[in-house]
């Protein structure tokens, strides 16, 4: 047998990722969509901490013939991606970030003033008004209320609601939430500046009561019974949301609380990141239905804050003036960008002005509300 | 539940439905907040049962006059006056009525 370099050196390249690229040029501009993506939550910091992973993710299964995606065979072992996968499609994944944001959440805002529960509720207006125009745009409903989900502004819900109703759009959908949750200080303000007025922005709130720890205890204990009761479908996100917020104040479980809210959530965040990343692969990803998805998205959100900041100005007038419509705007979930943007414009208006902690309220509740709406979404158009 | 494709009536129906709920939901759990508020808020007036009844002091002394407690406030480098500011300062910048903030150190860095 005679040994030829050339014809050795020929086989390799024919048979290396570089040739199949050149196959599948679109393959190719998905590696570059991965490095757009790369370069904004590493060099803007856009959500850094999902949107690099996600980024990743979409780089490596956009290199060809890994097998990194193949589903288990008879014969065959199942790609690295593909067994990741797995906590996303049977709703592990998004489950445990919300047992993380429960240990990380203090609900002792909205115990002491409940009624910002509404400004939470009124937050969720952009779920159900891009559900409508993604219907309106030619989606199916299922894929209609994933896309709606968006305008919660949560991504564990987004990408558990995606994975469920609408998987081939799961990485539109998860990436339209993360970056949209990062603008949210480019997309709030001027909503907010536009719906209220001066004086309506100046307005100091009085200070909230002080919360019991007993109450604290028995929030999560009382809302995870009444609602996964009402709404069954809502178990695996407020029932971990609940737990991780009991873990945190009940006092006798530290260790566990701390590893929920860190060493457990940064793991599972990894493992999601790349999980959705994967899924973002030519064929499903390079579509006309991907730009809707993205322009729906940022209506979602505009939609949510306008919901928020009317159903504000409704209680303000309700109240004779004791309640900054500003912190409507925090009821979308955004925990706690939304809050922190309510702060600053609440003391560009009033510099004497300290709204963080009246806006944390509608903030976790919108947690709630949007697990809430997925609830109800899941219901309406699950299997 | 419901198949495709979703005719204008119905799209508006789950749309407007899921809102309600989603409100309906949360006020429900406004009234819940309420009311373990009021229960939790009861038991803890409730004086706590103690064992032996303290000795009642007779009627002929003298009762003494409470006097809030304060708590004594660690200053480092720093004089009353100082010390004052800084409480004051913080109590206006966070919107906290000062008896209700406790200072347990002030130290000059």
């Amino acid at each position: 047998m005679q040994f030829s370099f050339i014809e050795a050196l020929q086989e390799l390249l024919a048979g290396s990722g570089f040739a199949a690229l050149v196959d599948d040029p679109r393959n190719l501009i998905m590696i570059l969509i991965s490095f757009v993506l790369l370069y904004l939550g590493i060099g803007k910091k856009f959500e850094p901490l999902l949107l690099v992973p996600i980024a990743f993710g979409m780089l490596l299964a956009n290199f060809p013939i890994t097998g990194l995606l193949n589903e288990p065979t008879a014969t065959a072992s199942p790609g690295m991606l593909w067994v990741f996968y797995q906590g996303v499609e049977h709703a592990i994944y998004p489950s445990i970030i919300f047992l993380g944001i429960g240990a990380m959440t203090d609900f002792g805002p909205l115990i002491a003033r409940p009624s910002s529960l509404l400004l939470g509720a009124a937050a969720q207006l952009g779920i159900f008004a891009a559900f409508l125009l993604a219907l309106a745009l030619g989606f199916p409903g299922a894929v209609a209320a994933a896309i709606g989900i968006i305008g919660g502004a949560d991504g564990p819900t987004a990408i558990l609601v995606a994975s469920r109703l609408a998987r081939d759009y799961l990485p539109a959908i998860a990436i339209a939430a993360y970056s949209y949750m990062a603008l949210i200080p480019m997309i709030q303000p001027p909503l907010m500046r536009l719906l209220t007025t001066k004086a309506e922005r100046e307005i100091k709130m009085e200070q909230l009561r002080p919360v019991s720890k007993t109450e604290k205890i028995v929030f999560p204990i009382a809302v995870a019974t009444v609602v996964i009761l009402l709404i069954p479908d809502t178990a695996p996100l407020i029932g971990m949301l609940m737990l991780g917020n009991l873990l945190r104040e009940c006092g006798v479980t530290e260790r566990l609380s701390d590893t929920a809210q860190n060493a457990l959530c940064n793991i599972v965040t990894i493992f999601l990141g790349l999980s959705v990343g994967c899924k973002a692969v030519a064929d499903k990803f390079l579509t006309f239905e991907t730009i809707k998805i993205i322009a729906l998205g940022l209506l979602a959100f505009i939609f949510s804050t306008m919901g928020g900041l009317i159903f504000g100005k409704i209680m303000c007038k309700l109240t004779g003036g004791k309640v900054n419509p500003l912190i409507g705007s925090a009821g979308v979930s955004a925990v706690p960008m939304a809050a922190r943007v309510s702060q600053v414009e609440g003391q560009k208006a009033n510099p004497a002005n300290f709204l963080l902690m009246h806006a944390m309220g509608p903030n976790v509740a919108g947690v709630i509300g949007s697990a809430v709406a997925a609830g109800f979404m899941l219901k309406v158009f699950g299997a | 539940m419901v198949r495709d494709p979703l005719s204008l009536l119905d799209s508006l129906v789950v749309s407007v439905s899921g809102f309600f709920i989603v409100f309906l939901m949360l006020a429900v759990l406004w009234g819940i907040i309420l009311v373990v508020s009021r229960v939790v808020g009861g038991l803890e007036r409730r004086p706590a049962p103690v064992g032996p009844k303290p000795v009642q002091p007779s009627a002929a002394a003298p009762r003494p006059v409470a006097a809030p407690a304060a708590p004594q406030v660690v200053l480092e480098g720093i004089d009353e006056t100082q010390a004052a500011c800084v409480m004051a300062i913080v109590s206006h910048e966070t919107g906290i009525p000062l008896d209700q903030l406790v200072f347990k150190s002030i130290k000059a860095v």
